[in-house]
């Protein structure tokens, strides 16, 4: 999973600046190199991907965190595209919500994702995202 | 008849003629011949040297006798002390017995013994007077009341004094009265009768009607067709006579169908119909009986009851929306809130100074306990909300290991014990059952007195498909004053320090009880422990 030639390439799905923030914080405190391209509503996120998947397309994409409540498009649109992406396939994601019921946690991995990560209310918790990151583009051995 | 007068109809005198015509004589006795062979002649007198002489004529008591012996009526013939000399057979028949057998015997044999004192004085009057009659009971051999009419008639024949009883069977006459009573009766049932009821023959023409039927269409006739009189429609289609007698023939008689009717001042009415089928005894369609309910003001008021019904689910909704909304959007801005004032401490906490420091602790520390707040609050929401699965079905014992295991730390902490009785399967949803004990167990744990903490849990059977649950503890108890309280939202009876919580928990407690049928309600005595009660519906086996 991990990018040989350089930094991690990181898409983030997310509206909210703030939490965008918290975000970048808590992959920055893991201390690897990384791009973080941040696609504020659906509709952006789509033409990202959809520049991915063209020949000329930039390079592979590591990891998607991907918050599911965003405007315009819709999160599950967005995972859908990602995965008819041919060399995206095995791309992991982080789905990032608000919600902490059993049943959205459950539908996140019937989309697909990798992981599900509840946006907590304590810093701590929220830099507990770094580590997933870390996990999941270095392998469990890295982490 | 010039020369022969009338003597009382059937008598005829005869003048002496002092020169008589031959021929005008011949005329006259054929005339007399004529009428006494007619019978309209009994007797007749000749005035002889002798003063008038009276001759009877054997043959015309011949249609007396006859008609005595074969009239309707009773009669029989008495002497002065009451003893029967004749009687015709109708007489002998109405009381049962052979007329050989009444003759001879006292008349008062066959009266109502009661009767005995009213017939003396009837015979008396008719001895003074000539005449008397009344209304007595005979009582035929086996036993039966005849009510008679006796008319009584004193023959004064030759000097002997008989009695003559025409005796009138009374039953037919008191069976009729009685009939028309009840048609009296009935013509008023229908009159007064608060039900619109209309009787039609088979053609649809009406026949019958009671008054308020009449007042529900302003009045109408007899003898008018019941499709002009009521021009009913159900859904949409007309609602005629044809098609009343079609399903009364058809023997489905029509109970309680909805129609309408329109007005002349353009008013509608809401009616029910009803319709019979009348039949003779001999089995012939009469037509039918047909009632109309007004109902105009009860649908009135059921569609005002239905509206107001869908105005309040809708704002129902609408604030459970609302509510959903503010406590799940709040939730995030809150969030992020609680995560800078975080990263403001740790970032730049050293340029902050210790006060800064303590005071943003107070700015985290808030929008922890209101973050938490808010998650209670949609708990209390959802508790409402999730689908009501009738086929739900949760095993209490395997509830209670699960709170068990929750609250382990807890437990072990405070060296609480917790007993639990066996308890049943119950029809209610496995995360309902969950929260509400998780919340009892968790307001044991909590409100502890200085001992560890005994918590009881039990079950036992209630009325019908309902079991009482109970969660008992030793812990600080409530005053009696609180404890209708303590079920409503955000009723907290302690202050911040000791106790935290955000006074949810109980009307959770409460909701979800509700929901499944149940009550919930509380026992406790300050300083002395509480003990929770609450029903909900048993999983049918």
């Amino acid at each position: 999973m991990r990018n040989e030639s350089g930094p991690l390439k990181l898409l983030l799905v997310e509206d909210s600046p703030a939490d965008a923030y918290l975000v970048r914080e808590a992959i920055r405190a893991e201390g690897l190199p990384f791009e973080l391209q941040v696609a504020e509503d659906g509709e952006i996120a789509l033409e990202i991907l959809d520049q991915l998947d063209s020949p000329s397309g930039s390079a592979a994409l590591s990891l998607l965190l991907l918050d599911i409540n965003v405007p315009r498009q819709d999160g599950t649109v967005v995972l859908e595209r990602l995965r008819r992406i041919e060399r995206c396939a095995g791309v992991p994601v982080v789905m990032i919500s608000s919600s902490d019921s059993p049943g959205d946690r459950e539908r996140a991995f019937e989309l697909g994702a990798t992981e599900y990560f509840r946006k907590p209310s304590s810093l701590a918790e929220f830099m507990q995202l770094g580590k997933i990151v870390r996990r999941l583009c270095m392998g469990a051995t890295a982490a | 008849m010039s020369d022969f007068n009338n003597f009382s109809r059937s008598t005829v005198f005869s003048r002496p003629e002092p020169e008589p015509d031959l021929l005008a004589r011949l005329a006259q006795a054929e005339e007399t011949i004529q009428a006494i062979h007619h019978g309209e002649v009994d007797a007749v007198v000749v005035n002889g040297p002798r003063g008038p002489q009276v001759y009877t004529l054997e043959g015309a008591d011949h249609p007396y006798r006859v008609l005595v012996e074969k009239m309707h009526e009773g009669t029989v013939t008495l002497n002065d002390h009451g003893l029967t000399l004749y009687s015709n057979p109708q007489f002998a028949s109405l009381v049962g017995a052979e007329p050989h057998a009444v003759t001879g015997s006292q008349f008062t044999c066959f009266l109502q013994e009661s009767d005995a004192n009213m017939f003396a004085s009837l015979m008396e009057a008719a001895i003074g007077r000539g005449h008397s009659s009344g209304n007595l009971n005979l009582r035929e051999q086996r036993g039966s009341l005849i009510p008679v009419r006796v008319s009584l008639t004193l023959l004064d024949i030759a000097g002997i004094k008989n009695i003559s009883i025409l005796v009138s069977d009374l039953r037919e006459q008191q069976r009729n009265e009685a009939i028309l009573r009840e048609e009296k009766l009935s013509r008023l049932i229908l009159d007064q009768a608060g039900e619109c009821i209309v009787v039609i023959d088979p053609q649809g023409t009406i026949v019958r009607r009671s008054e308020s039927a009449k007042a529900l269409v302003g009045g109408f006739m007899l003898l008018e067709r019941f499709d002009d009189v009521f021009p009913l429609t159900s859904a949409g289609e007309p609602f005629n006579a044809n098609r009343i007698l079609t399903a009364a023939a058809a023997g489905k008689p029509i109970r309680g169908l909805d129609v309408t009717m329109p007005h002349a001042d353009r008013r509608t009415s809401a009616l029910l119909v009803s319709a019979r089928p009348l039949w003779s005894e001999a089995s012939e369609l009469l037509g039918c009986v047909v009632v109309l309910t007004d109902i105009t003001e009860r649908k009135r008021a059921e569609e005002a009851l239905a509206q107001q019904a869908a105005e309040l689910a809708r704002s129902n909704s609408d604030l459970r929306q609302f509510a959903y909304s503010a406590s799940h959007d709040l939730r995030e801005p809150l969030r992020q809130l609680a995560v800078f004032s975080e990263l403001i401490q740790q970032r730049v906490g050293d340029r902050l100074g210790e006060e800064g420091t303590h005071l943003v602790g107070y700015a985290v520390n808030s929008a922890h306990r209101m973050e938490k707040l808010l998650a209670d609050l949609l708990a209390y929401i959802q508790a409402a909300d999730a689908p009501q699965d009738a086929a739900a079905s949760t095993d209490a014992n395997e509830v209670m290991k699960k709170i068990v295991g929750t609250f382990q730390e807890r437990i072990a902490e405070t060296g609480a014990r917790i007993q639990c009785g066996p308890l049943p399967v119950l029809a209610v949803h496995e995360v309902h059952l969950v929260q509400l004990l998780q919340n009892l167990i968790g307001n044991a744990l909590k409100y502890k007195s200085d001992q560890p903490p005994l918590i009881h849990v039990e079950a036992e059977r209630a009325a019908g498909e309902m079991w009482r649950l109970s969660v008992s503890d030793n812990g600080i108890g409530i005053k009696p004053d609180y404890q209708a309280l303590i079920f409503g939202l955000f009723q907290r009876l302690h202050g911040g320090g000791k106790y935290s919580g955000s006074g949810i928990g109980l009307a959770i407690c409460q909701k979800i009880v509700h929901r499944y049928g149940g009550t919930i309600s509380v026992k406790s005595e300050l300083g002395r422990g509480s003990t929770f009660l609450f029903t909900l519906p048993g999983a049918s086996a």
